[in-house]
């Protein structure tokens, strides 16, 4: 018996000009809007908790306000308005209560060695006198930038404990994300929530700092208003409950072939042993003024930090998020699924922090967004297939285990929605778009 | 305000003198300043950057909207006409030509040289096309470098975004034969890092071609100029970080020039010259 068919039906009537525009998937707002400010739409979905991510989640989406603003940009005008000197002093009291003096770790950084992660350790370390223990959660394949970057993390002074996953367990897992929920990111996000907080407990490291808040991008704004992350984000109550890929730990164990044991890595730390150690999560992007492109200074600075050799296929950005060869499928999905490719997350950014006007950000996206990402595409159809010596139960679950372009085309065809897209003569095309 | 006419201040031919450069990366109003050509920051007004270069001893001003091939647009006109008001030495301007005409608006504007890249690359004849109308002495070749391997180096466009699959070496020769009367030349490795310049690659471009070479990219020290001259002998050297920001002035540098052997421009500033 297999559960994913080799090729998926397009009902292409829907996508007629005359399709219905109010058939919408996963929740997405029928109605398009784009931001008036920055560039982001509406149907930019909030971080979620991805293990509890299947096929019937609906997404909350980005807050916008009578006057077309999101959230997002509403939070950078606050930030003017901010006392940052205030804030830094609470920031100090903070590393004061918890400045370690008899050799042991006082607080705990997650990070890749991109530059917010480099800058957030290398704070902390030599303007705030604390002692940082580093963790990083593997990318899926590391670019060769990305890897001499880590590297250089480290050599700018830092222990680091890396944590790289089950080659074969994280395929099958991006594999499944990739079949359900089209996500092949998601394997990677689980396991990089998960990390931390399991590391803290286990070095006995209460304080645990991340650079940026996840609100700076759109998600409620709440969250912006207390530095301590949300219990929810890196916590369950239920194994029952979690779902990787978007199938059950059950389904996994009894179908695909995996023990409990090679789900560890993934599945969110005992909130009884958060609960005992006292944990604490804290953005430091609630402290200073976070400026991803001053970070990127910063690393270049302190640590020979180097940007990507050529833009990032998708966007026209060389310095932000580019450690991993699967990057350029995660926002290729986010296309397909949502309309908001890399260059609108990443103009959307550099106008809220001003380094773009909107105008120039309009044109990058029209020039750049949902470019098809070419460069590493055939290593990453390998990557996501599932031989069957390799993996001799999971692969009979795949009508065609291989993945190639003829495959992910129309898997990505199956999770466009109707409101966004259309198809005609053989193209398809956005029905909306930022101008 | 202290006035000149170009003829009075403008640099003399010294064939051995090497041309100090002041470069200016231009985004839509502002000036602007990366590290590898990414992470644009906003510096400030470059027609206040470019008078105080002026008024400091530049040999020549290089204005480049680097985004332009990005963005798909040329904004420079305007830049250009305002900075012929208060800049007497030669103005070369780069980003966005695209065809005789673009050239030709810029050069109406008050440009002496125009430089090209993306569309070059794109279409290698504008090259002929526009030494044919103005004179070689009047194009010059940017390229943005970056290296591939021991001595090879690709060249890239839309500000050392794309690559192109061009060795370096070789591209500036077919420019230079085309009609090219300068190469101007990036090293995307080295710019903005203030670590030194790329004097392999210049020297690879100075040993292939016989127009002047102009090595932008990587000035972080006066060391770093003594090297440079030392191992690759350009026509000339493009500094931008470190003007922008005050680490080193003109005079600091020709001073440490004339310590050094290096024979520049024989330079009074205007201001002194009044007094």
């Amino acid at each position: 018996m297999t559960n994913f068919p080799k090729t998926r039906k397009i009902n292409f009537a829907e996508f007629q000009t005359t399709g219905d525009l109010r058939a919408t998937k996963y929740g997405l707002p029928s109605n398009v809007k784009f931001c008036k400010k920055c560039i982001i739409s509406n149907q930019r979905p909030n971080s979620a908790v991805e293990f509890a991510h299947t096929t019937e989640s609906k997404k909350q989406t980005i807050g916008f306000d009578d006057e077309l603003i999101c959230d997002a940009c509403r939070v950078a005008e606050k930030k003017a308005s901010i006392d940052w000197r205030a804030r830094e002093e609470e920031l100090r009291a903070l590393c004061d209560k918890h400045r370690s003096t008899d050799g042991s770790y006082d607080c705990l950084v997650p990070g890749s060695g991109g530059k917010d992660s480099f800058v957030a350790a290398h704070m902390l370390k030599y303007k705030y006198g604390m002692h940082p223990l580093t963790v990083t959660w593997a990318p899926h394949v590391y670019t060769e930038w990305g890897w001499r970057n880590f590297q250089r993390w480290i050599h700018a002074g830092f222990d680091n404990y890396l944590c790289t996953p089950n080659g074969r367990v994280h395929r099958l897992l991006t594999r499944l994300a990739v079949e359900n929920l089209f996500h092949p990111f998601q394997a990677f996000i689980l396991g990089q929530k998960s990390l931390a907080p399991k590391m803290a407990v286990l070095h006995q490291i209460p304080l645990v700092f991340y650079g940026e808040n996840e609100a700076e991008y759109g998600n409620p704004m709440g969250d912006a208003d207390s530095a301590i992350r949300q219990w929810k984000y890196f916590s369950a109550p239920e194994k029952s409950s979690i779902h990787l890929g978007g199938t059950s730990i059950k389904d996994l164990t009894t179908d695909f072939g995996l023990e409990e044991v090679d789900l560890d890595p993934y599945l969110p730390a005992n909130p009884d042993g958060l609960q005992k150690l006292g944990i604490e999560v804290h953005y430091l992007g609630y402290y200073t003024k976070w400026h991803p492109q001053s970070c990127y200074y910063y690393a270049v600075e302190h640590g020979g930090f180097e940007a990507s050799p050529e833009r990032t296929p998708g966007t026209y950005s060389k310095y932000n998020s580019i450690d991993d060869r699967i990057d350029d499928f995660h926002y290729y999905t986010t296309y397909i699924k949502y309309g908001i490719g890399r260059a609108t997350y990443d103009a959307a950014q550099e106008i809220r922090s001003g380094d773009i006007n909107r105008e120039e950000g309009v044109a990058l996206v029209q020039r750049f967004d949902g470019e098809f990402p070419t460069r590493f595409a055939e290593e990453i159809f390998a990557y996501l297939s599932i031989p069957e010596k390799e993996f001799p139960k999971a692969s009979k679950m795949f009508e065609q285990p291989t993945i190639d372009m003829a495959y992910f085309n129309n898997l990505a065809d199956s999770f466009r929605s109707p409101h966004l897209w259309s198809y005609n003569d053989g193209q398809w095309s956005l029905r909306h778009q930022v101008k | 305000m202290v006035s000149a006419s170009p003829s009075q201040v403008k640099p003399q031919a010294v064939e051995t003198a090497l041309r100090l450069i002041a470069r200016l990366d231009i985004k839509g109003a502002n000036l602007i300043k990366g590290v590898h050509l990414e992470g644009l920051r906003v510096v400030g007004d470059p027609q206040i950057h470019a008078a105080k270069y002026y008024h400091d001893g530049a040999d020549e001003i290089i204005y480049m909207d680097t985004v332009a091939s990005l963005y798909g647009r040329n904004n420079l006109v305007d830049v250009v006409s305002r900075a012929t008001e208060h800049v007497f030495v030669p103005i070369t301007v780069g980003g966005g030509i695209r065809s005789v005409e673009d050239a030709r608006t810029l050069l109406r504007a008050g440009a002496d040289k125009v430089a090209i890249n993306t569309a070059a690359i794109k279409e290698p004849k504008l090259i002929s096309q526009l030494s044919d109308v103005w004179g070689s002495s009047t194009i010059v070749l940017s390229i943005e470098a970056k290296k591939t391997g021991d001595k090879k180096w690709e060249a890239y466009t839309d500000n050392g975004r794309e690559r192109t699959g061009l060795d370096v070496g070789q591209w500036a020769e077919t420019g230079a034969n085309l009609g090219a009367g300068e190469i101007f030349v990036t090293s995307v490795d080295q710019e903005g890092t203030r670590k030194g310049f790329d004097c392999e690659l210049v020297a690879e471009i100075t040993k292939r071609v016989d127009v002047p070479v102009i090595a932008s990219g990587g000035f972080g020290s006066l060391d770093h100029l003594s090297q440079l001259v030392k191992t690759a002998e350009p026509t000339g050297v493009a500094i931008a970080d470190s003007l922008h920001y005050n680490r080193y002035s003109f005079d600091q540098i020709r001073s440490f020039c004339l310590a050094n052997g290096i024979s520049t421009r024989n330079f009074k500033s205007a201001a002194d010259t009044s007094t």
